[in-house]
């Protein structure tokens, strides 16, 4: 299955260390292939380091690409995170 | 879209550029990247005339015009400069003549100046868009330079690239860039591989966390980019799965229309991937250095058994008689 969803960076500090490895921790194991683009860079979401090059700021918009067996539910999980704002305040 | 305005910014000094007029021309996109002397077309010959490339004008140009009769050389000035012409390039500190400066504030076409000499600037101006224009792309990897040859570690999330890097850098290795590689085709042509800026010389290896392999292991260990010479890709080892025992046949992948020599390194447990690393590496110099051991070891044994053959033939003919 193939699924692509745009999300909004809506926490204050954007996409730093901790969401990153937030994000990374959700696809942890899982079987599908996660991109994400954000100003036409595509990077590995499975990858922190990869995330963080993003440096994307608040309200920044970001293209979540799943493909895999999974991708419903890792979709659902990481719009989640993104409308919670990552539980940061 | 690359627009006048980029070109300007980044390389104002390069190039030692000034703008004379039409500023608000810089949003004028650059689609090819490619700069001339009009050359022929400024004699009136406008047959094949490509009016996309960056103009720049020079000794020869700027006294050809003046030399013009005032009527002559409007229309002239005309005939290069259209609404599709990025910019127009004075070199060598002349003052423009006077009808391309009035075409340039009424066209709102930028004008500028340099006191580089005209072959100068056009060189330094073709090398430096040709490099903004060649194709790039970012790959999930990790490029380290073993022995001196550039490799480019790739394979699936926690495989264990990060760590057979970090194994390397221990070896006295280096480290360009862990988890993105930026592979840029340059003019050569050659790939070459760098890391974004903004995690330049950072890992990040399970259990222990974000490191700064410059601090850790020193200058020595890192560098900012390196022709990718081979990509090797670490798999988990799949007992169905035949692996190359002789390495008489080479596999290539393709990266950016690049032929690029290609490994595929199964892991696991025992198997010592960085020295495997390292062997290939010095493996490939061996082969750039015109020795093949599979191929040599090859060629001697087909010896040894034709020969073994031809004794063969001779021993039979023998009894025979």
């Amino acid at each position: 299955m193939k699924i692509s969803r745009k999300v909004k960076v809506k926490n204050a500090a954007g996409l730093h260390t901790r969401p990153a490895s937030y994000i990374v921790q959700i696809l942890q194991g899982t079987l599908s292939s996660v991109y994400f683009t954000c100003r036409k860079e595509k990077v590995n979401a499975k990858s922190i380091m990869s995330l963080l090059t993003l440096a994307a700021s608040k309200n920044s918009l970001i293209t979540i690409d799943v493909e895999g067996e999974d991708a419903e539910s890792i979709v659902g999980k990481l719009v989640e995170a993104f409308e919670k704002q990552f539980w940061e305040a | 879209m690359y627009h006048v305005k980029e070109f300007y910014e980044k390389y104002q000094e390069t190039l030692s550029l000034s703008i004379i007029t039409g500023k608000k021309g810089l949003s004028r996109p650059i689609r090819v990247p490619e700069a001339q002397r009009p050359g022929l077309s400024l004699s009136g010959y406008l047959k094949n005339y490509v009016n996309q490339r960056i103009l720049i004008l020079g000794t020869l140009e700027v006294s050809y015009i003046r030399d013009l009769e005032a009527k002559v050389r409007e229309e002239r000035v005309r005939g290069i400069l259209t609404s599709k012409t990025p910019a127009v390039i004075i070199a060598g500190r002349y003052a423009p003549p006077q009808e391309i400066v009035a075409f340039c504030e009424e066209n709102e076409l930028p004008l500028f100046r340099t006191k580089l000499k005209t072959m100068d600037c056009l060189t330094r101006a073709s090398f430096l868009l040709k490099e903004d224009f060649s194709p790039s792309m970012t790959c999930h990897g990790t490029l380290v330079e073993v022995f001196g040859v550039g490799v480019l570690i790739q394979g699936d999330s926690s495989i264990g690239k990060s760590e057979a890097a970090l194994g390397l850098i221990e070896r006295g290795h280096r480290l360009i860039s862990d988890d993105v590689v930026k592979v840029k085709l340059r003019e050569g042509p050659y790939l070459e591989g760098s890391g974004p800026e903004l995690t330049r010389h950072l890992m990040e290896i399970r259990g222990i966390g974000i490191i700064n392999v410059a601090h850790l292991y020193g200058a020595v260990c890192v560098r900012d980019d390196k022709k990718v010479d081979m990509a090797i890709k670490l798999e988990e080892w799949d007992d169905k799965r035949f692996y190359d025992r002789v390495g008489l046949e080479e596999k290539f992948c393709d990266l950016l229309g690049m032929k690029v020599p290609y490994h595929i390194l199964p892991v696991k447990p025992g198997r010592d991937v960085v020295l495997l690393i390292e062997t290939i590496a010095l493996n490939h110099r061996l082969k750039e250095m015109g020795f093949n051991s599979a191929k040599d070891f090859n060629v001697r044994l087909l010896e040894t058994i034709s020969k073994k053959q031809g004794h063969a033939r001779k021993m039979m003919s023998e009894n025979i008689s």
